[in-house]
């Protein structure tokens, strides 16, 4: 391992119940950079996401991160590595926006029960950070998709870690907010962060990532420059759809989806009418 | 990176607050627990003591171990205080056992007796008080054979809980899901025994509805010590609570060992809750609703709510079973019913006020 990688997966597969959900796979991604992590619904994004944090305990297979065999360590030392940020926060029974952040400093916390000066002096430097100080006394159901997102990339930030994971960090946001997360996570890679982030825009993803990752049945497709690795022959047999991948005016990857591909076609169903 | 620096509450520290907070509460819950407890050896269906002579009668029967001692002293000495003490016990061991059972399971309907333990404890007590099963080692006609009972019934319905909940993959749902079947099977067979009782139903029926009439000095303080020493134990993993409202995956990516944490805690709380219906039978209400109110009205912090609920616990029952003993005396009503009454209005208030900026 470099010391300019974060992380590196050597051979690492997940089974569930028989099915191969992540499927022997081996990648590393540099310090400092924005990685896309794409495919298809069920393709093991997620799943593998979850083997990095340890949240699933991997089948088979290792996992580095920052040079550190994470298969021997402790789930408290790994948070101090890598976090997650989930895809939305669920019931959060009236927490505050300060109060959630704050969780995130739980692997630092050495006393039983209150944090120290320093762990409110890194929540608050991330409340800032993300423009979200002002809404701290707030209750997290009661903010917008967009600030929500926010506040849980927040929560993951204050871990201080080397690799951030994001699944699906944009699935709820308006144009607006979807770019608005994008130039956070964008700015944290700038930082010397790596953050790894699962979606399904993939035009957004092109444009702002530095790395591609394309997945599918659990297994690695290509690796690559956006630019380089997403094609319209790539996205046929990713995600059997007939797309349209070109530049705009301003050099900017887009992907415009025109039919999917089906064994039984759907559009030439005829569908009855129950009117006379 | 973006920034908004500017405002005008910026240096304060929310640590602070909270400490702050918490301090509040511990004294005012002290004075508040103090002045029910007085009210409470204060007042009886035979009249109103004043709140002096009751703490000089309390202070002159201990002082004089409880043997001849006058009129006020024996009332107070016999029957309000060993009352009141067990009530403090149990009150704040359901709020306990109902906050931990909210934030483990993450569900706002769920209360101590969502692991099956109340059917299990029922069964077993009507059996004992219905039929006059006997315990081996404990004789028909001792005062413990109903808790101990109890106590059997609870742990062995939350035992197979359990195992059906880590049987079938032991999430949050699993145990909800095992503790309902669980406590419909027990409470059927329970309905059988009652249906069996004949004489002795009113006595099956008394346990039913909880009560604390029939506690002495022993069992009094075999209820509080153990109920109100767990219950402070408890808030030792507060700050586990507040991570486990976050969802399991996100407690298992900060470093927590979920599984052992979810284990541990739902004994705890189980045990909690069968130590608190043993000798007063089922009281329902405060473990479902005294958290939600202590959540509502501070937050979703642990370190706060938990001392909360001990202290409003503790009073509400202290409150319910005065108005039990006293309001239609010498009839004595089940606490359960009274702590039900007095509850629902101030909760529905509270709902109205504030349940808009509550998701929970």
């Amino acid at each position: 391992m470099t010391d300019d990688e974060v992380l590196r997966i050597e051979h690492l597969s997940m089974v569930f119940n028989d099915h191969k959900a992540v499927n022997d796979v081996s990648y590393s991604l540099p310090k400092g950079k924005l990685v896309g992590l794409i495919g298809p619904n069920g393709c093991g994004k997620s799943t593998m996401m979850k083997c990095i944090c340890k949240i699933h305990q991997m089948t088979d297979g290792k996992i580095f991160v920052g040079g550190q065999d994470i298969s021997n360590m402790r789930p408290a030392e790994v948070s101090k590595l890598v976090a997650s940020v989930p895809a939305e926060a669920g019931q959060t029974f009236g927490m505050t926006v300060m109060d959630m952040v704050m969780l995130g400093r739980y692997p630092f916390i050495d006393k039983i029960w209150w944090e120290t000066e320093d762990d409110e002096r890194v929540v608050r430097e991330a409340l800032r950070t993300f423009g979200i100080d002002h809404l701290r006394r707030k209750k997290v159901s009661t903010l917008s998709s967009g600030e929500r997102q926010r506040a849980l990339i927040a929560k993951a930030y204050v871990q201080q870690p080397i690799l951030m994971l994001v699944d699906e960090p944009t699935s709820h946001l308006d144009m607006k907010y979807k770019l608005d997360v994008m130039e956070y996570l964008q700015n944290m890679a700038r930082n010397d962060m790596t953050v790894l982030v699962a979606e399904h825009d993939i035009s957004l993803m092109a444009r702002y990532c530095d790395l591609c990752v394309i997945m599918k049945k659990g297994q690695i497709i290509d690796i690559g420059d956006p630019k380089k690795v997403v094609t319209e022959q790539l996205i046929r047999d990713v995600y059997e759809v007939d797309a349209r991948v070109g530049l705009d005016v301003d050099g900017e990857i887009y992907v415009l989806p025109k039919r999917a591909r089906w064994d039984n076609n759907p559009g030439e169903t005829h569908f009855e009418s129950s009117n006379p | 990176m973006k920034s908004d620096m500017e405002h005008p509450d910026d240096e304060v520290s929310e640590i602070s607050i909270k400490k702050r907070r918490f301090r509040l509460i511990v004294a005012f819950g002290l004075v508040m627990s103090v002045i029910a407890f007085l009210i409470s050896i204060s007042i009886s269906a035979g009249g109103i003591v004043p709140v002096n002579e009751a703490i000089g009668a309390m202070f002159s029967a201990i002082a004089k171990g409880g043997t001849n001692l006058n009129t006020v002293e024996l009332y107070i000495y016999s029957s309000r205080l060993p009352r009141a003490i067990a009530a403090i016990g149990v009150g704040a061991g359901l709020a306990i056992a109902g906050c931990m059972y909210q934030a483990i399971i993450r569900n706002p309907l769920v209360d101590p007796y969502i692991t099956g333990v109340s059917s299990g404890a029922g069964c077993f007590a009507i059996a004992v008080v219905a039929l006059g099963v006997s315990i081996p080692l404990i004789g028909s006609n001792s005062l413990y054979i109903i808790p101990v009972a109890a106590i059997v019934g609870g742990l062995i319905a939350f035992g197979i809980t359990m195992g059906v909940a880590e049987g079938s993959g032991g999430s949050a749902s699993n145990y909800i899901l095992a503790g309902v079947i669980v406590g419909f099977a027990f409470s059927s067979v329970q309905t059988v025994f009652l249906s069996m009782a004949k004489d002795n139903l009113s006595n099956a029926m008394w346990w039913l509805y909880g009560s604390f009439a029939n506690i002495t000095w022993e069992n009094a303080w075999i209820v509080m010590i153990p109920a109100l020493g767990i219950s402070l134990i408890a808030m030792v993993w507060a700050r586990e609570f507040n991570l486990f409202m976050m969802g399991e995956d996100q407690a298992k990516q900060l470093g927590m060992n979920v599984k052992r944490f979810k284990r541990t805690m739902m004994i705890i709380a189980s045990v909690l809750t069968a130590i608190c219906v043993a000798f007063c039978g089922i009281i329902g209400f405060v473990g479902l609703i005294i958290p939600h109110a202590c959540r509502m009205a501070m937050g979703t912090d642990h370190r706060l709510i938990m001392p909360a609920s001990i202290v409003l616990g503790a009073c509400l029952m202290l409150f319910s079973d005065l108005i039990a003993r006293t309001v239609l005396s010498p009839l004595e009503l089940p606490v359960g019913a009274i702590t039900a009454m007095i509850g629902t209005p101030i909760f529905a208030y509270m709902l109205i006020r504030r349940g808009r900026e509550y998701d929970g």
